[in-house]
Parts: structure tokens; C-alpha cells; sequence
């Protein structure tokens, strides 16, 4: 049986636009209402993790929890980068003996892993697995 | 930032609820309802799990 072929170029470009800007594969596709929201609440999430003392890791950090949380945190793509450049969330004692940095750092996590997640469903979508 | 343990639970909560709701749902009703139901049962697990590491500390 003939398989309709699927247009897998657009699907990586969907997916591979939001690493650079959460919800932007999305806002493409034509879903733009649901881009603009998921750009916010990923956005909010990654801002939330930095007020609240979290810590951006390194990829390349000593300690692999560390550098676990780095892999996870640079799914943000974008706002990751821009963190580390801008040098924001540095790993200093003050922060890491903070009261919040857990919290901080659950709530930097969870915007990579969802933005993870968004390149998934971007991908899915642009294939036609999910409308 | 002021250091609140409620506060980061429950922005947390909205977050992770709202996201879910957004990539799951289309329609208004299933989108709120699902938002509604995530968040209550994070924070509803979030106070049970502090009440269970208060008392077994």
C-alpha cells in the first residue's frame, strides 16, 4: 500500500523554530493563538526559575546533576542562550546556599523540558499526527 | 524575590496546568476543565507531600 508522503522538512523547520522561540513552530503551522500562549507560559516559567534564585548550568559543569540540569535547561534554546550570555542564573555560593534555588532551578528545568516537549508537538502537528 | 514556599508551589502549579491544558486542548470547556483538574491535583499533592516529610521528620 502507497503511504502519502509527508513533508518531513517542514516538520524538523517546525520543530527546530521552537528551540529558537518557544510556540514560533507553532505560530507557523497556523496555531497561532495556542504560539503565542505557549511562548508566554514557557517565557514566564524560564523568568519565574531566574526571580526565584534558580541557576542556569553550564553544559559542560563538574558535577553531572549539573550538567544534567544544563542539557534540560538548554532545551529553552533561545532564552538559555541569551541567559548564559547575558550571564544571569552564574553558579555562586550565595545563590547555590539560597533558600529558593530549588525551587528556581525545578522551575528552569520544567521550561527546557516543556520547550522539548512544544519541538515534539510542532513536529506532529506539521506531519499531520495531531491537528 | 520574596523566599515563599506556597507562592513558588502554587506559580508553579498554574504554569505546569496551564501548559498541559494549551497543548492538549482545542475547546474552551476541555481546555479550563483539564487546567482546573491539573493544578488541583499538584497543589493537593504538593500540601500532602509536605505534610507527610513534616510529620515523618
Amino acid at each position: 500500500m502507497a503511504q502519502e508522503a509527508v513533508p518531513r522538512g517542514r516538520a524538523y523547520g517546525a520543530a527546530l523554530l521552537t528551540l529558537l522561540a518557544p510556540g514560533l513552530g507553532h505560530w507557523l503551522l497556523g496555531r497561532r493563538g495556542r504560539g503565542v500562549a505557549l511562548f508566554a507560559i514557557v517565557s514566564v516559567t524560564f523568568l519565574s526559575g531566574l526571580l526565584f534564585d534558580g541557576a542556569l548550568f553550564p553544559l559542560r559543569a563538574e558535577n553531572w546533576l549539573f550538567r544534567l540540569g544544563g542539557i534540560a535547561e538548554a532545551g529553552s534554546g533561545l532564552l538559555y542562550l541569551l541567559g548564559r550570555l547575558l550571564g544571569l542564573g552564574a553558579l555562586e555560593q550565595a545563590r547555590v546556599t539560597g533558600v529558593m534555588f530549588g525551587y528556581g532551578n525545578t522551575f528552569l528545568v520544567t521550561a527546557g523540558l516543556m520547550n522539548m516537549l512544544l519541538m515534539m508537538d510542532a513536529f506532529d502537528i506539521a506531519i499531520g499526527r495531531k491537528s | 524575590m520574596i523566599p515563599d514556599h506556597v507562592l513558588s508551589m502554587v506559580v508553579f502549579s498554574v504554569l505546569v496546568a496551564l501548559f498541559f491544558a494549551t497543548v492538549n486542548h482545542r475547546d474552551r470547556a476541555g481546555f479550563w476543565k483539564s487546567a482546573v483538574k491539573t493544578f488541583g491535583w499538584m497543589a493537593l499533592g504538593s500540601v500532602a507531600f509536605a505534610w507527610l516529610m513534616y510529620w515523618t521528620a
